[in-house]
């Protein structure tokens, strides 16, 4: 039989206050993040679609490895190995929000390629044949119809960057996980703590989740 | 004295890898005629339009506009500049509309003459009302492709057409994408340009259209010209056997 006597007051006061601190770092750096993922994501996309061939093969190579090799890894590796490869010591939140923008440029530079190819072709040749130039055509009529398409996976992103930002703990970034553990081990209840983080993050990630969802089908019946 | 055609064909062939889609077609458009193109499946009709509509570059041969080669396989420099001049002259009409979704009626009618032709806006929404009520639109000027019928939208995709004053307007099976019955506004609106003396080459399964308002017909198979008559005289009597073939489709 499960005899555990729950203690839900240690997640009260002064406790309280020490998770939040650390809940509002937590969508701090994932909302920096995901601005710098947009960003990075924009350069390996152009580096993607480039028509100079080594820019397409530093994009792809750089691509494959971010989206082939573990978060955790990566992370580790730019708050270690960065450090002894420049010489520099990173504060380990450069380190996880740089680390985490590269990973989620990765998958973000996808999203903006499948976002412009899924304007039919027929649209800019509409444009074509009545004049409008390259630039014209991809600003007037391929961007605009791409960034439709892509504002509901941007959005997955970020709840995506809540949950990835947990990661941080083990680089000893102060948001929500970390101020957890660091918790359990002064108030020897991992089991109230880790709960209620749980809630947080499920509170904070399923109705944007699922807000999304909605957006996402009001869009395909346009 | 010899007229010069509006826009001409010069012994075009196009090849898209192995795959030979045109072979050496010649085919001259001159002013107010209205060439209709029938011909089977896969027979290179499109490709035919889009190397016209400088949306593909022919293999062979050129396409040459008022007397000036617009499109070669080199795309010389000059060739270029004068297709740049020439753009706005050669209109399209697609077989899937291709109207631009985030837009609505009337900025899909303005946005060229606007960013093409940097007419002022007042002026260009005036002419693309002026269009719309031709085409009988004028009520949906507002509204969105995508709350449009398939036969509303094709209308507007003319009207779009025709908002930069084409010398030229193509059409590829401007019809085929639609019902039965929302087909004959789309035929009444193309007969009616016609009648208005538009220059026209129209793509198309519509062979009553092609008989009672084509000056002329070309009848194409597997990449080439094989057969052309003028207007009406190509279904009475049609001279080659595949011509032939091609037509009894059509008689049941
Ligand atoms: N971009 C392309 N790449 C490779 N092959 C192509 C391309 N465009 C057309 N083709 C080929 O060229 C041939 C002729 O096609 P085209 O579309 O011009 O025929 P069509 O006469 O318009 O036929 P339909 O009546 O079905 O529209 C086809 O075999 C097609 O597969
Ligand atoms: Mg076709």
């Amino acid at each position: 039989m499960f005899k555990y006597q729950f203690r839900w007051d240690i997640v009260s006061g002064d406790n309280l206050d020490f998770l939040m601190s650390g809940l509002q770092m937590t969508l701090i750096v994932s909302a920096i993040t995901l601005v710098l993922a947009m960003i990075a994501g924009l350069v390996i996309a152009l580096l993607d679609m480039s028509r100079f061939p080594p820019a397409r093969w530093v994009g792809v190579t750089f691509g494959e490895i971010i989206r082939n090799t573990p978060i955790l890894v990566q992370l580790l590796w730019v708050y270690y190995v960065l450090p002894i490869v420049f010489g520099v010591r990173i504060e380990s939140l450069t380190a996880l929000i740089v680390g985490l923008s590269l990973y989620q440029g990765a998958f973000i530079s996808e999203v903006y390629r499948s976002g412009i190819q899924s304007v039919p072709r027929g649209h800019s040749e509409a444009a074509q044949v009545l004049g409008l130039s390259p630039l014209q055509n991809f600003m007037r009529i391929v961007l605009p119809q791409a960034i439709r398409m892509t504002l509901p996976p941007l959005a997955s992103n970020f709840v995506q960057l809540i949950k990835f930002s947990s990661l941080g703990a083990v680089i000893s970034v102060s948001e929500i996980t970390r101020r957890g553990m660091e918790l359990s081990s002064t108030t020897f209840r991992p089991l109230e703590i880790f709960t209620f983080i749980a809630v947080v993050y499920f509170v904070i990630c399923w109705p944007l989740a699922m807000g999304i969802r909605v957006w996402e089908a009001k869009l395909r019946n346009r | 004295m010899a007229a010069t055609p509006i826009i001409v064909a010069e012994n075009v062939s196009k090849r898209f890898g192995e795959n030979q889609v045109l072979t050496r077609v010649s085919l001259p458009v001159m002013e107010r005629d209205v060439v209709c193109v029938v011909g089977p499946s896969g027979s290179g009709k499109t490709t035919l339009l889009r190397c016209l509509a400088l949306l593909e570059v022919p293999s062979e041969g050129r396409v040459v506009m008022q007397g000036l080669p617009i499109s070669t396989p080199e795309r010389s420099k000059q060739v270029r500049s004068a297709a740049r001049a020439v753009r706005s002259d050669i209109g399209m009409v697609f077989q899937h509309f291709n109207l631009w979704p985030h837009m609505s009626v009337l900025e899909n009618l303005i946005e060229a003459p606007v960013r093409v032709k940097k007419l002022p806006k007042s002026e260009a929404v005036a002419i693309a009302e002026k269009l719309l009520a031709k085409v009988d639109l004028l009520d949906k000027r507002n509204a969105y492709p995508g709350r449009l019928s398939g036969g509303q939208q094709q209308r507007v995709a003319i009207a779009r057409a025709l908002a930069m004053s084409p010398k030229v307007l193509l059409f590829d099976e401007a019809t085929s994408a639609l019902d039965p019955e929302l087909r004959r506004e789309v035929l009444l609106v193309m007969r009616q340009l016609a009648q208005e003396g538009m220059t026209m080459l129209v793509v198309t399964h519509e062979m009553g259209f092609a008989r009672q308002v084509g000056t002329r017909t070309v009848f194409m198979d597997k990449g080439e010209i094989v057969e052309e008559a003028p207007g009406a005289a190509f279904f009475e009597k049609p001279k080659t056997e595949r011509a032939q073939r091609f037509l009894q489709q059509f008689e049941e």
